[in-house]
């Protein structure tokens, strides 16, 4: 039992280090979200904790009553949070976001799983330069890209249409899923499918009752980072669409919460926090795969 | 335990939420609700026409302003009624003033977009992209009189004759000082030497002055005024480079100094905000911006506003001259297919230019004078105690066009956007050029810029 308990002390003492300072970023935004503008801008106090100050105009101090609060909680407001509900388009681009996501993610994996298993395994020599060559269209940047793009787009007649980002996300995607399945697909051994196709699969059904199972974990890698980068995207979603209602959360937020040369930093903090929760449980639900998927999941 | 959840699963009973099992019931919940969005729209009612309530369609783009009841005044009230007027839907987006410029640049690419773009600084390097402008200046002149000298010599383009862009507004730029600071140290901020004079003790008092000098619009603007309350400009009326002078090397010494002995090293990391933000905080003793910072004050902090004075740009060893901190200014692309409409939309914004103004709460001031009759009035009537009164001097007295004494052409354009000046600047500040080398090769910048524009034949 003792050993136990040391081990897992260890544990925590190396993790916790690391837990603490990539939770850190996250603590900050929550307590910010709740401040008051007179707390946030008094450079004398604590940026960690609320403190007494005076509520600006349309700020209520919901807990003011409530002083068994801890970090002087009863100094905080909500007025904040509901700002982004009640006065902008939030749920909307919520929606917007996860509409596109999903979309772009299922177009991803048509594409990036048959391409990574031909890459990794039928094109010979070639594969790898092709792999890499694939990687690269990744790595020209939105910035270049976003003028032509805008003539592509207005052409198809998708301008302010969720279906431009449909359209061009995969653009990004598609090559960094690629390359990272082909490197899933090369950690799984040959034998597997050898077997399957000794036993009279054909290479499509070797490929669907063999391969693809044992993947899942590559694949859930895919449609994490594929949703993410999905979710993190900003040139194109504020060039090609400009209606409020039409944004992603990662164009709407900043228009909307940067007003010319006001930031309002509580409302911008409680906006990009939600949806971060919301992906980190996302991750942890499938937390076990994830692992696998990084680690060579064939080897189960 | 295990053992008998996993018993109890086999039967189909499940004894807690499995990480699966909540994300698929999320999933549903989403669905359930989403559904229920639905007879919102139905409740919408019949449109007149096909797919649409009204027969026209007009699209504008524009800045989310400072003032967020401005634009719940403009998208749900002005533009409301006007379209209702006009049997036309009108579509407002809005953007962050950073971003106005990379639209602006994709919809030209695309050649299609808003009938109507609001621009925050005159575009004359879009000059070929727009249409001439002229039909609506002169309408609006009819009915409220002249356009200020400020709104001429940004949108009109002298050598083609054009009006490349309709001003809309222009934003006074005044200093804000901290009446407690500047009164511990003994000085007022008149001139640009006093400013030199407190900085270092403002500075020891833990509140530096804040002048940025980075490539940003703040900086910009800022930098370009003090240069001309030296008597330095970026060209003269000819349209010819003049930053090479004795007055923009005794500008950037100024500037050098201040920053010595009264700034730290943050001004070459501002952005837009860092006025506002180093204010509002109560770090700095001075910022030269548009009165956001003191609108602000008054919601945020009300001591910090009734301890803020707001004043003219400080008077130079020639003179005493600011610039428009941003200059609204619209245009109507050449691909719009809503030409018509959008004429008429501007020009009845325009010469019913009241409601913007209040609801800006006089950040915008009207490119036509008169079109808001009583301004002066008003903004003594502010409950904030005149305060805003100085508007109306430094509006009428202290503010010129980006470029002056010449116009807002190409070149300036081009200039201003690619953050010259702010570099110049800042390579003194840093000491890694001395003044006259500074402004030598500023100079040596500018002559390829102006020599294409000049060969295009826009100056």
């Amino acid at each position: 039992m003792w050993s136990t308990l040391r081990e897992r002390g260890v544990s925590y003492l190396i993790v916790g280090p690391f837990a603490i300072v990539l939770a850190f970023p996250f603590y900050w935004m929550l307590v910010t979200a709740f401040k008051t503008n007179g707390d946030l801008y008094n450079l004398d106090n604590v940026p960690f904790t609320y403190h007494p100050s005076q509520a600006a105009v349309g700020e209520k101090l919901s807990f003011q009553h409530d002083h068994w609060l801890p970090f002087g909680f009863e100094n905080a407001t909500t007025s904040h949070i509901t700002f982004i509900f009640s006065d902008t388009n939030y749920l909307r681009w919520v929606e917007n976001t996860a509409v596109v996501g999903g979309l772009v993610v299922v177009i991803t994996l048509l594409l990036a799983v048959p391409a990574g298993y031909s890459l990794a395994r039928l094109s010979g020599r070639w594969g790898q330069s092709v792999g890499v060559g694939i990687f690269l269209t990744y790595l020209v940047p939105p910035t270049l890209l976003f003028l032509p793009l805008s003539r592509v787009i207005s052409k198809l007649g998708l301008q302010d249409r969720l279906w431009s980002l449909v359209l061009v996300y995969p653009s990004f995607t598609i090559p960094f899923a690629t390359w990272l399945l082909m490197g899933f697909f090369r950690t799984i051994p040959a034998e597997l499918e050898d077997a399957a196709l000794i036993d009279g699969c054909s290479r499509l059904k070797a490929l669907a009752r063999v391969i693809f199972p044992i993947s899942i974990p590559g694949i859930l890698t895919v449609v994490i980072f594929s949703f993410s980068l999905c979710v993190n995207e900003f040139v194109y979603a504020i060039t090609f669409i400009s209606g409020t209602k039409q944004h992603t959360i990662s164009a709407g937020v900043p228009t909307d919460l940067i007003r010319g040369d006001v930031y309002f930093w509580q409302s911008l903090m409680a906006a990009t926090l939600i949806p971060s929760i919301l992906l980190a449980l996302l991750y942890n639900s499938f937390l076990d795969r994830f692992i696998a998927g990084f680690t060579g999941g064939a080897f189960r | 335990m295990a053992e008998n959840d996993d018993e109890l699963e086999e039967l189909g009973i499940s004894t807690s939420l499995t990480r699966r099992q909540l994300v698929r019931r999320g999933l549903g919940g989403f669905l359930v609700a989403y559904a229920g969005a639905l007879p919102k729209v139905a409740a919408a009612g019949v449109p007149k026409y096909v797919h649409k309530h009204y027969k026209n369609t007009l699209k504008i783009i524009q800045w989310s302003h400072f003032v967020p009841a401005y634009d719940v005044w403009f998208d749900k009230t002005y533009t409301k009624n006007w379209g209702a007027k006009h049997d036309t839907d009108v579509q407002v987006d809005h953007i962050a003033l950073a971003q106005l410029p990379a639209r602006a640049q994709a919809e030209v690419a695309a050649q299609s977009g808003h009938d109507i773009f609001g621009h925050l600084s005159p575009q004359a390097g879009l000059e070929d992209q727009v249409i001439n402008h002229k039909e609506i200046i002169q309408e609006v002149t009819r009915k409220v009189g002249k356009v200020s000298q400020v709104g001429f010599k940004s949108c009109y383009n002298p050598k083609t004759r054009k009006w490349h862009g309709f001003p809309e507004n222009y934003v006074p730029d005044p200093i804000h000082f901290r009446k407690d600071l500047w009164n511990q140290v003994g000085i007022k901020p008149s001139t640009w030497d006093d400013v030199r004079r407190a900085a270092p003790k403002l500075k020891a008092l833990g509140h530096p002055v804040g002048l940025g000098m980075s490539n940003e619009l703040d900086s910009n603007m800022l930098l370009i005024a003090l240069m001309q309350c030296f008597g330095a400009f970026i060209q003269n009326a000819q349209a010819r480079p003049a930053i090479n002078s004795k007055h923009t090397i005794e500008a950037l010494k100024m500037m050098r100094d201040i920053y010595k002995r009264g700034m730290t090293n943050e001004v070459f990391a501002w952005t837009a905000a860092s006025n506002n933000q180093g204010y509002l905080s109560g770090r700095l003793s001075l910022a030269v911006n548009a009165i956001s910072i003191i609108r602000s004050a008054e919601d945020a902090n009300p001591a910090l506003a009734q301890n803020t004075s707001v004043a003219p740009i400080p008077r130079g060893p020639v003179q005493r001259l600011g610039l428009e901190h941003v200059m609204g200014v619209y245009t109507i692309w050449k691909f719009s297919k809503q030409k018509t409409l959008a004429k008429r939309f501007i020009a009845d914004l325009e010469m019913n230019y009241q409601g913007a103004f209040k609801n800006s709460k006089f950040y915008n001031f009207p490119a036509f004078r008169g079109a808001v009759h009583d301004y002066a009035r008003q903004l003594a009537a502010d409950p904030h105690k005149g305060k805003y009164n100085v508007l109306d001097l430094i509006a009428r007295k202290y503010t010129v066009n980006l470029g002056y004494p010449g116009f807002s052409n190409a070149a300036v354009d081009e200039i201003f956007n690619t953050w010259l000046v702010p570099q110049m600047f800042a390579q003194v500040a840093q000491g890694k050029m001395t003044p006259a080398d500074a402004a030598s090769a500023a100079l040596h910048e500018f002559k390829p810029i102006f020599a294409k524009w000049r060969g295009r034949g826009k100056i």
